[in-house]
């Protein structure tokens, strides 16, 4: 039996949009204790530092004191591991122990939509976690409104940025507690070595490098230059880093988990 | 629509056509170079054993299992081939899987809410659908409970109103009743009865004989992949086995000598149980006076006798 006319299944952005109010619709379920944490987070930090490790650290980094250096280098890795994760904890639970994905699946979208919908999401948390930061950071003057406004929009980008890459690692994963090695093997030593904490301009050549490559150190860089107005063309090489990583990395998780869900 | 005629082969009344798939996991064929139609507006169902291939088959037709690339076969769904155009049939379907993949953070008219959402199904729309879909299958009063306080069969309930959400031609399930008490298995039973005369074709795949001879129009037998056989219910009883059979305690059926048996009697042994099967309830009678009074239990045989003289009695290795 044929059908004579096309079938009318919403198109491509209703169908992201649809995953992406599936994870929003849940997130939001339990307000409080999702979505306080991500404020009080940076308020300890600031706490810490401000009133203890500050006092001692006096010289500048990068033309700008340190509560600000730190400050700033905060909203995009709060973006990066909530991002993080949500796609590679949170992903593996709805992937092989709750089995979410098989019935989101029966519904009218793909294997891509699925999992492009996803990374849209934990952008979108990042952009959540990056804003609760900046409302933490502006009334203790440590970033200045207006002109750090669109810093949350570097926090969506590092959420899409590392929620590509945490899928693909995910893609890999068998059992859970592998992502353990994700966590403290790469996500940490980013998190002190892509100028988050101190500069690294004054790190040896080879760390240097190293730094040049991961992802963090770009989204640092773009979020600091958005904050103090500082801009300049290289920047858009950090744009482009970026833009060029979550189309390769997504891609590749895409293809790889594809196959996790279509036997 | 209409019915287009000599299309590429296969039944035009036909609403899911399958035409020799095969689907290969490690080199082990779960689904062997099997063939099926589905009719419009017939319940059509899918039976095996565990690691028979019915759900790698069911899930095929979805698009949500890949056939294999070698296999020169086809599957049209409403005309559409799932590996090109799954969206348009998951728009036209409704699927219930084996499990009950529910949003536990949400409620129940929440888990609804969402999910029409990928139907692109207008709010007011959604509700009203979903309101008239919770009577339906008696669930009203549960509107605003939270998922881990229902019964398991409240929970199938719920996932059968989500796949009936876009109000499908076609409606797969995934052993719809397996782990449900009886209550539970005749309501959800007569639901579907009432979908397919209201001209929904129902695809099931099921491991209880009796759900099969209770709801479906027409069985597969499938076994390691491959059909076994396949008929209307009534037909395969008819054809495969006798109509009466006599269940004895194997230790209790030693006192019987088989060359004292009338004749036509067939005797299986298997797993602690003798079962004498034959057309003739008298002769069945005559075997019980041979029993010196022992318990002994006689019955018509159904579709269960059937499938396991079919399937046979060991057990595969993932079973």
């Amino acid at each position: 039996m044929r059908s004579s006319e096309a079938v009318p299944y919403p198109h491509l952005a209703w169908r992201l949009y649809s995953v992406w109010y599936r994870h929003m619709r849940v997130y939001t379920k339990n307000l409080v204790s999702n979505g306080l944490p991500p404020f009080l987070e940076p308020l300890l930090f600031l706490a810490g530092v401000g009133l203890g490790l500050g006092r001692y650290i006096t010289e500048s980094m990068d033309g700008m004191s340190y509560l600000t250096f730190l400050g700033t280098g905060l909203l995009v890795t709060t973006a990066m591991f909530t991002a993080s994760f949500e796609c590679t904890y949170a992903t593996f639970i709805r992937l092989e122990f709750d089995k979410v994905y098989d019935g989101m699946l029966a519904a009218p979208i793909t294997v891509n939509n699925l999992i492009v919908g996803e990374i849209l999401w934990a952008g979108t948390k990042g952009l959540f976690f990056s804003f609760a930061v900046l409302c933490i950071l502006t009334p203790f003057g440590i970033v200045h409104i207006p002109h750090a406004l669109p810093a949350p929009l570097v926090g969506f980008l590092t959420g899409v940025m590392f929620a590509s890459m945490s899928l693909l690692v995910t893609s890999f994963v068998k059992t859970i507690n592998h992502f353990n090695f994700y966590m403290t093997g790469f996500l940490s030593p980013m998190f002190f070595f892509a100028g988050v904490v101190f500069p690294v301009s004054n790190l040896p050549r080879p760390v240097q490098f190293v730094a040049e490559i991961v992802p963090l150190t770009h989204s640092v860089r773009l979020v600091r230059a958005v904050c103090v107005s500082r801009y300049d063309l290289g920047l858009l090489a950090d744009m482009v880093y970026i833009l060029v990583f979550v189309a390769i990395v997504g891609a590749l998780a895409v293809r790889r988990l594809r196959r996790r869900l279509v036997s | 629509m209409f019915l287009e005629l000599g299309g590429d082969g296969g039944d035009p009344m036909a609403v899911i056509s399958v035409s020799h798939i095969s689907k290969t996991f490690e080199g082990v064929c779960a689904v062997c170079d099997l063939s099926f139609a589905v009719e419009a507006g017939s319940c059509f169902g899918l039976l095996g054993p565990n690691g028979a291939g019915k759900t790698t088959m069911m899930k095929t037709i979805y698009g949500a299992a890949a056939r294999d690339k070698k296999c020169s076969g086809t599957i049209e769904v409403f005309g559409f081939d799932p590996a090109r155009d799954e969206l348009s049939i998951k728009y036209l379907s409704g699927v219930v899987p084996q499990e009950n993949n529910l949003d536990e953070e949400l409620n129940v008219v929440q888990n609804l809410l969402v999910y029409a959402k990928f139907y692109g199904l207008p709010a007011r729309v959604a509700r009203e659908r979903i309101e008239a879909l919770l009577s339906f299958l008696e669930l009203s009063e549960k509107v605003k409970a939270r998922i881990r306080e229902l019964s398991g069969g409240m929970k199938r309930r719920l996932v059968i109103a989500r796949a009936l959400l876009n109000n499908p031609r076609l409606l797969i399930l995934d052993e719809p009743t397996t782990g449900l008490d009886p209550q539970v298995r005749h309501l959800i039973w007569e639901k579907l009865r009432q979908l397919r005369a209201g001209g929904t074709t129902i695809l099931l795949t099921t491991h209880y004989m009796e759900e099969a001879f209770q709801i479906c129009d027409r069985v597969l037998i499938m076994d390691k992949g491959r059909r076994v056989m396949e008929d209307q219910p009534q037909r395969l009883m008819e054809q495969n086995i006798e109509r009466y059979v006599l269940e004895v305690p194997q230790e209790q059926a030693a006192v019987i000598d088989s060359r004292e048996l009338p004749e036509a009697v067939r005797v299986d042994h298997a797993l602690g149980i003798s079962r004498f099967y034959c057309d003739d309830l008298d002769r069945l009678k005559v075997v019980t006076d041979m029993l010196d009074g022992h318990p002994y239990y006689l019955r018509q045989a159904n579709l269960e006798d059937v499938f396991l003289k079919a399937t046979g009695r060991g057990l595969n290795e993932k079973q």
